[in-house]
């Protein structure tokens, strides 16, 4: 009871890193996103849970401005990090990028070799000599439990790695920019159990040091990793909570339907 | 409880006589047993014909063309009748205008694959595939009345270069195909990883999709030298031919196909060799590259 | 409260199964109480016989329950208010089985008593139906799933605890009065404690069912006097 209230008690006082307030979305004509808000509290796991379909993905990727890349995509409202309002014009996006990683559903290791994979992102943003690049190529390595897998065969294709190793890649990739927030797109649904433990485990490790979003549709996955939990229907958020009280007694009915299986 | 009940009610009804469901009616094996063996004769057959004709030709080549082959074939230049001329000055014409093609064809070609894969929304895009594609069946002697027009008759000279620049224009259109094909295969997400990492969109092209899709990118550029090196019709009012050796492209310049085409129909016999033998080495150079491509590239895949 | 039935049907069918084999245990364990109560204050020795043997099945019905719950976590992943539910109905199914336990103990002293005395049993009749009407009421609440019935026999046990006192002084004056007295009283003492045990572990089941039904817990001190469920909730 006490652990629970301490917990309570820091999730009350710990800040937002990201502060998103009635954030509409849409995709040409279609109104993917209806006045979302909410925070993701500093150093702490967001789980995001929700029929496909439903706008989490959607919301993700307006975290980081994903939907620049294409045309007819545009958000309005308010996301604030770090002082500004990210989705406003004028913001420098490759700038975001490095400080707002993400992970996404399939391993995407780049045609490289394991160190080109990491240090091509860092080299994006930042001028190391040699010695400091290897240094922080074996830095993430060790982070995401990769590097006595592959400190042999550094130079060699990303691509043979397994599925699970090119994710942990993946991720060391995305923290080797220094990111604020990491953003996990569905990051395990390719992956078998024991590959998704791993990962797992490492994001209860990166939550030390990161803001974390995961976007998931394994609810076991959003109960065992986030701290809180936000539930999308039809692009709305219905309800965000703590892990422990979404699953145990959720407030709204959707909500409590679609945890349990009871939907459609 | 209720499947209790079914179980008990199933028990109760009397069990008809189970039909062998292994047995099929015999009638309707044996028909389909029957169409797919005709099926499988008749495919047999065409293959066969096609088999034949390309063996044929094949074996004739190699028959005629390598009783010419020999070390004056690459030594000497073409030369008049009866005096035991070489194709040294059409090889090297081939390879000078099949260089200047692809440096010209497979940039152009690449960048305006790139544009079509990564930026083409738009009429722009659709009207620059549509135009490629025609030009990919455009009969290949209007591409060279077009040089000529261009290049050949402002200039007053036919060249190397025009040759060349008209060889380019055959090889754009594959390397276009192929570039925007390849690099529709590298996945979606590999862009947005690389994006996601704050790289600009043509860093990303350049060092990653381009990198992804290198494999099938040099094979649609060696299908385009395959494709090139055989040519005859554009390079008659482009480079015309030259009798004699030379290897400045401003000069009128031989070839093997043009070569093989003035010669074949000549009354010389050595002549008439001579075309024989370049037939054959173009065909082998085209078998090569074909060969290199499959062997090369098709193994590890896109 | 009425609920969406699971995209997985055999789920669905699962939690029925959970959820009846709780009602026959309920019904069981209320009938053996009722006979229990009868066996004592009616001197009815029919019913003092019957009480312990429905000991089997409930015992039966309790492993049961508990597997299937157990298989239901185990396979189900269950969440919110099935995960509730089934965490509740391991708990309740022990709470039924001591309540049967204590019907049965209360049975087989009142073969033992003999009662050529004149004690007065009013105490204990009115106690004895008050368990049986709030073990009903629970019963109802459970099978229900109804949290407001869950609230009133929660504090309707404060009765019980009153009448429990007030029989333990009665009792005692009895065998100061006179010793010969002090054999009966002492079974019908343990009589009382053990009906009082009763109201308890009824009050349990109402707890359980209006966390399963609400996913709060109520507080774990009840306070005296009247508290509306408007407060609780």
């Amino acid at each position: 009871m006490s652990v629970l209230a301490g917990d309570l008690r820091e999730a009350m006082t710990s800040s937002a890193m990201i502060a998103v307030k009635n954030l509409d979305f849409y995709y040409g004509q279609h109104k993917a996103l209806h006045g979302i808000t909410m925070d993701f509290p500093k150093r702490k796991v967001t789980g995001m849970i929700g029929p496909s379909g439903c706008g989490k993905s959607t919301l993700l990727r307006v975290l980081n401005r994903m939907y620049d890349l294409y045309p007819g995509q545009r958000a309005t409202g308010e996301v604030m990090f770090d002082g500004r309002n990210i989705v406003a014009p004028g913001m420098d996006m490759n700038r975001l990028r490095a400080r707002v990683g993400m992970v996404f559903q399939k391993p995407t290791p780049f045609p490289m070799s394991i160190y080109d994979n990491i240090a091509f992102g860092v080299k994006l943003h930042e001028k190391l000599s040699r010695a400091e690049m290897d240094a922080r190529v074996e830095d993430v390595l060790h982070r995401v439990a990769l590097w006595s897998e592959v400190k042999d065969r550094l130079k060699s294709s990303a691509t043979a790695l397994s599925g699970g190793q090119q994710q942990r890649l993946c991720i060391a990739r995305t923290i080797a920019t220094r990111p604020e927030v990491v953003l996990l797109d569905e990051p395990t649904s390719a992956l078998d159990p024991v590959s998704t433990a791993r990962i797992e485990e490492l994001l209860d490790e990166l939550k030390k040091e990161f803001t974390i979003a995961i976007v998931t549709h394994n609810m076991q996955q959003a109960a065992r990793c986030a701290d809180q939990v936000a539930f999308f229907y039809l692009g709305e958020l219905v309800e965000i909570d703590s892990t422990d009280r979404m699953f145990t007694a959720p407030r709204e009915k959707r909500t409590q339907d679609y945890i349990t299986g009871r939907f459609g | 409880m209720s499947a209790d009940q079914a179980l008990k009610q199933a028990s109760a009804t009397p069990v008809a006589a189970e039909p062998d469901r292994w047995r099929v009616g015999s009638a309707l094996v044996a028909r389909r047993r029957f169409m797919d063996r005709l099926a499988t004769v008749l495919s047999l057959c065409a293959t066969s014909v096609a088999l034949v004709a390309l063996v044929s030709i094949l074996l004739t080549l190699l028959v005629r063309g390598a009783a010419g082959l020999s070390l004056v074939t690459f030594t000497h230049s073409t030369a008049s009748p009866g005096l035991n001329g070489g194709l040294a000055n059409a090889i090297v014409g081939s390879l000078i205008q099949t260089v200047i093609a692809i440096a010209i064809g497979a940039p152009l070609g690449m960048l305006c694959g790139i544009f079509l894969a990564n930026y083409g929304r738009g009429w722009v895009a659709s009207t620059t595939r549509f135009v490629s594609d025609m030009l990919l069946s455009a009969p290949s002697i209007l591409i060279g009345l077009f040089i000529y027009q261009i290049v050949v008759a402002p200039t007053g000279r036919f060249s190397g270069l025009a040759g060349g620049l008209a060889l380019a224009i055959l090889a754009l259109p594959i390397v276009v195909r192929t570039t925007e094909d390849m690099l529709a295969l590298v996945p979606t997400a590999m862009v947005e990883a690389g994006i996601a990492l704050g790289a600009r969109k043509w860093r990303v092209i350049v060092f990653i999709c381009l990198r992804a899709a290198r494999t099938g990118v040099i094979t649609g550029i060696l299908l385009a030298v395959a494709r090139v090196t055989g040519e005859t019709a554009p390079l008659l009012f482009t480079s015309l031919g030259n009798q004699e050796w030379s290897v400045n492209p401003a000069h009128p310049m031989a070839s093997l196909p043009v070569t093989i085409y003035q010669y074949a129909g000549s009354a010389y016999e050595d002549w008439v060799q001579l075309a024989w033998t370049g037939a054959l080495l173009v065909t082998l150079g085209v078998l090569a590259i074909n060969i290199i491509v499959r062997v090369g590239f098709d193994r590890k895949g896109a | 409260m009425t609920e969406a039935t699971h995209t997985v049907k055999s789920y669905e069918q699962e939690l029925e199964r959970l959820r009846g084999l709780m009602a026959r245990m309920g019904g069981l364990v209320e009938r053996q109480t009722a006979r229990a109560v009868s066996a004592i204050v009616d001197r009815d020795e029919e019913a003092a016989a019957e009480a312990p043997e429905l000991d089997p099945e409930v015992d039966s019905l309790e492993r049961e329950a508990e597997a299937l719950a157990i298989r239901i976590l185990a396979l189900r992943s269950p969440m919110a208010v099935d995960l509730r539910e089934i965490v509740a109905a391991l708990k309740i199914t022990g709470d039924l089985e001591r309540i049967g336990d204590y019907a049965s103990s209360i049975a087989r002293r009142a073969m033992k008593l003999e009662m050529e005395n004149n004690l007065s049993l009013i105490g204990l009749r009115n106690m004895g139906r008050l368990v049986q009407e709030n073990l009903r009421r629970g019963i109802d609440a459970l099978t229900q799933r109804d949290r407001d019935r869950a609230i009133e026999v929660w504090q309707s046990d404060t009765a019980v605890d009153e009448l429990y006192t007030a029989m333990f002084r009665e009792l005692v004056t009895y065998m100061m009065e006179d010793p010969r007295n002090i054999g009966a009283c002492i079974h019908l003492l343990f009589v009382a404690k053990n009906l009082e045990r009763i109201g308890d572990h009824t009050t349990n089941i109402a707890e359980r069912v209006y966390y399963a039904a609400t996913g709060e817990m109520l507080p774990s001190v009840r306070p005296r006097g009247g508290l509306g469920p408007t407060t609780v909730a």
